[in-house]
């Protein structure tokens, strides 16, 4: 149990379970009851009818299904497990994309970690959702041990309380780029306890053009769905959502492939993107200053408000400094991948492609030995989180091995 | 250059007679110039229109004209003459950002500010100069610390008046006494009156009903603007306004302004009727939120400024954040011609974005 200062208590706001209760013992990993736990809420969550609307929020629910629990279990470790919890996790969760606080609770529960989450002051929806299914689920009996291990609260930006935290945790989970990442590290913490950090990061995405030529009819919709959900369901303000979006082939057959797809996904994001007034506002300024900015944008495309393509005659070293949001992709025709590696810096995050196999994809990292890009993955799957996020192993990063001689 | 010549002519347009067929032919042409001065000699402005694809030849109607945000002005130095010919910079923080507006003004373009504002004022308030009581304190003025979108109006429309004198002390507070010595002293004259909205309704209003005062200014004209977002707040509408204004002063000719800190001295008066209304030198188009493309008379959307006055920044033709709608053109019952409309508000701001900022 963790004796919190009253001056501390003070401050914060309780959203999930009992400070009196905390407790900062582990629990092994994959424990059954936290699996059951994740798995209830899943159900809950699916059958949430606030949920059905809020993509992340269904995300997270399916990711917590047990299947899927047991499938990554059974990826990550190995049979006779003798990794054991760090004991408490405090974590700094992201206004940017509100979700990510329930996969990371996830991580460490499934770590056998106990957590205390700080949520952004700003309410959504996707909190408030999920919040309130783990509440439920807390009320109903024999739930005590795990919810010992969860601590939601919301507090003012105030560093006497991060402190705090950061004093008490064995490990951290910081996620709100560079800035934050930076300020979370000038307090002390505990010698050994460890910190899984989210700076900011920028991600891209091939297509070969060839490929996208030959989709008809179904398929070519089918692209056009899973293009709009990397592009569009965190508005681009997730890191993982694609900025740059780089073509590989002769140039004839990108031309051909950009009149072949762009209409046709246009049409289909119409059809789903809800986009507010700002949205669109802030899109176009963000236009004009990039017209004016960046010599490497010869041109804009607006055939459509839903997107923005900036075209770009020359990628350097400083594009990870140019993002877009709510549909606005920098576009650029390359001959081969390779021209790519120049670019990628340790900041590149996750690599989204189609028509290209994971031989060529796995030798353009290896041969062009990139010291960024942690994530490739297909089209569609840009925003998936999963179990390894960011180059970490979550499990094993959150949990100690406990050796028995 | 400007053209001396061309800009004499300007002046003689009739402030608020033309017919909407006659000023669209004239302003047209004048957009059209002020587009091709500025493709020439403002770089970042070239580059907008072209990289984005607007039209800048051969415009066929005011809706063709390119328009670059607002905001703009937030991020980008956009100017249109040498550094050595800028002879003041006016800034504007607005209520959006951080980082203030900068409005790069050459000795033509804030003479032509200056010219055109009292063109329109003087339809309100007759060509005299009026004895002038200002709903402020004088350290907002004299302080250049305070320098600011208060600073500049008030010193922008103290042209205006005579005689001028400062209704609040500088803690803000009414002095009554000064005021009440003010109105003896000018008993028997018009006195205009110029403030800032809020400050009106916060520091004159209120504080004389406090008081329980009555100042007796019949014979004044009230001419006030920056905007209703703290005013909304408190649920006080212009018709409120208006009411309490006359209860505690007597004004009965009120008049709020709209207009931005990227085209001063082209600004909207409010009428009898209380309707905005465009000059010979200005329009307004109404965009579609989404598309940006044109709406019709009676349909709300984002408010896009035309003013003849920008000739040293590319601020000729700017889409604002506002929103509101053209009520009619050229039939407004106060007998003014030209387009008439309201604003209804603003876009509402966006939250954090990106994956750098999401600490909050």
């Amino acid at each position: 149990m963790i004796a919190i200062p009253k001056d501390i208590s003070d401050k914060i706001t309780i959203l999930v379970g009992d400070p009196a209760t905390l407790d900062n013992r582990p629990a092994s990993v994959w424990e059954p009851a936290r699996v059951s736990f994740l798995s209830e809420l899943s159900k809950k969550l699916i059958a949430h009818a606030d949920a059905k609307r809020r993509p992340d929020v269904m995300s997270f629910a399916y990711w917590i299904r047990r299947a899927n629990l047991v499938k990554m279990q059974e990826r990550t470790s190995g049979p006779d497990s003798s990794r054991i919890g760090l004991g408490l996790v405090f974590h700094i969760c992201p206004s940017n994309v509100p979700v990510n606080f329930a996969f990371s609770l996830a991580f460490a529960l499934l770590s056998g970690n106990s957590s205390v989450l700080r949520l952004p002051r700003r309410e959504d929806p996707t909190y408030t959702i999920i919040v309130e299914a783990i509440n439920e689920l807390l009320a109903e009996h024999e739930q005590e041990a795990i919810k010992a291990a969860i601590l939601v609260v919301r507090y003012e930006r105030d560093d006497d309380l991060n402190a705090y935290w950061l004093s008490q945790a064995d490990g951290r989970i910081i996620w709100g780029g560079n800035q934050t990442v930076n300020h979370m590290r000038s307090f002390d913490v505990p010698p050994r306890s460890r910190e899984i950090a989210f700076p900011d990061r920028y991600s891209l995405c091939a297509l070969c053009a060839d490929a996208i030529l030959r989709l008809e009819g179904d398929a070519l919709e089918k692209f056009c769905a899973a293009l709009y959900n990397d592009i569009y369901l965190m508005d681009q303000a997730a890191c993982s959502s694609p900025q740059l979006l780089a073509w590989t082939g002769k140039k004839d057959d990108v031309t051909a492939a950009q009149n072949k797809l762009w209409p046709a996904f246009i049409k289909h994001s119409k059809s789903r993107y809800e986009i507010k007034p700002i949205q669109v506002m802030e899109k176009f300024v963000d236009a004009c200053s990039a017209a004016i900015s960046s010599e490497n944008v010869s041109d804009i495309n607006r055939d459509d408000y839903v997107l923005y393509r900036y075209e770009l005659n020359n990628l350097d070293e400083t594009q990870d400094d140019s993002r877009g949001y709510s549909g606005t992709i920098h576009e650029v025709a390359l001959t081969s991948l390779d021209e790519l590696a120049p670019i990628v810096k340790k900041n590149y995050q996750t690599l989204s492609y189609f028509g290209f196999s994971k031989d060529e994809l796995r030798s353009f990292v290896n041969e062009n030995r990139l010291r960024g890009i942690d994530r490739i993955v297909p089209v569609g799957r840009a925003l998936d989180m999963d179990i390894v996020w960011d180059g970490y192993d979550m499990i094993s990063t959150l949990s100690r091995i406990v050796e028995i001689g | 250059m400007l053209e001396q010549q061309s800009l004499a002519s300007l002046l003689e347009w009739p402030v608020f007679s033309m017919s909407s067929a006659e000023k669209e032919q004239l302003l047209l042409t004048e957009m059209q110039r002020l587009t091709d001065l500025h493709m020439e000699a403002c770089a970042p402005y070239n580059s907008v229109v072209t990289k984005l694809h607007f039209e800048s030849q051969d415009l066929q109607s005011l809706t063709d004209i390119p328009y670059i945000p607002v905001q703009l002005f937030k991020h980008q130095r956009l100017a249109s003459v040498p550094e050595q010919d800028i002879v003041k910079t006016m800034m504007s923080s607005g209520t959006s950002g951080h980082n203030p507006s900068k409005i790069f003004l050459d000795k033509n373009t804030a003479a032509l500010q200056i010219k055109i504002l009292a063109q329109i004022m003087g339809d309100f308030i007759g060509k005299k100069r009026l004895p002038m009581l200002i709903i402020d304190c004088k350290a907002t003025v004299t302080d250049r610390y305070r320098f600011s979108a208060r600073t500049a109006g008030i010193l922008g429309f103290s042209m205006f008046g005579r005689d001028v004198e400062y209704a609040l002390d500088d803690d803000m507070s009414l002095n009554v006494d000064r005021v009440r010595a003010f109105l003896e002293k000018h008993e028997g004259e018009n006195i205009l009156l110029f403030g800032f909205t809020f400050i009106i309704w916060q520091h004159l209003v209120r504080a004389l009903e406090k008081l329980d005062e009555c100042l007796p200014l019949a014979n004044g004209i009230l001419i006030h603007g920056g905007g209703w977002k703290k005013l909304l707040n408190e649920a006080v509408d212009n018709n409120e306004f208006k009411e309490r204004v006359g209860a505690s002063t007597e004004i009965n000719k009120i008049h709020n302004y709209y207009g931005m800190v990227e085209q001063t001295g082209s600004i909207f008066m409010e009428c009898e009727e209380g309707h905005l209304h465009t000059s010979a030198w200005s329009d307004i188009i109404i965009r579609d939120p989404y598309d940006f493309s044109p709406l019709p008379i009676g349909e709300s959307g984002l408010i896009q400024l035309l003013s003849v006055i920008p000739h040293s920044y590319p601020g000729h033709s700017i889409l604002s954040e506002d929103v509101g709608e053209i009520l009619g053109i050229d039939d407004c019952p106060c007998g003014r011609h030209g387009t008439y409309f309201k604003i209804e508000g603003r876009l509402e701001q966006a939250e954090v974005r990106g994956c750098s900022d999401s600490y909050t």
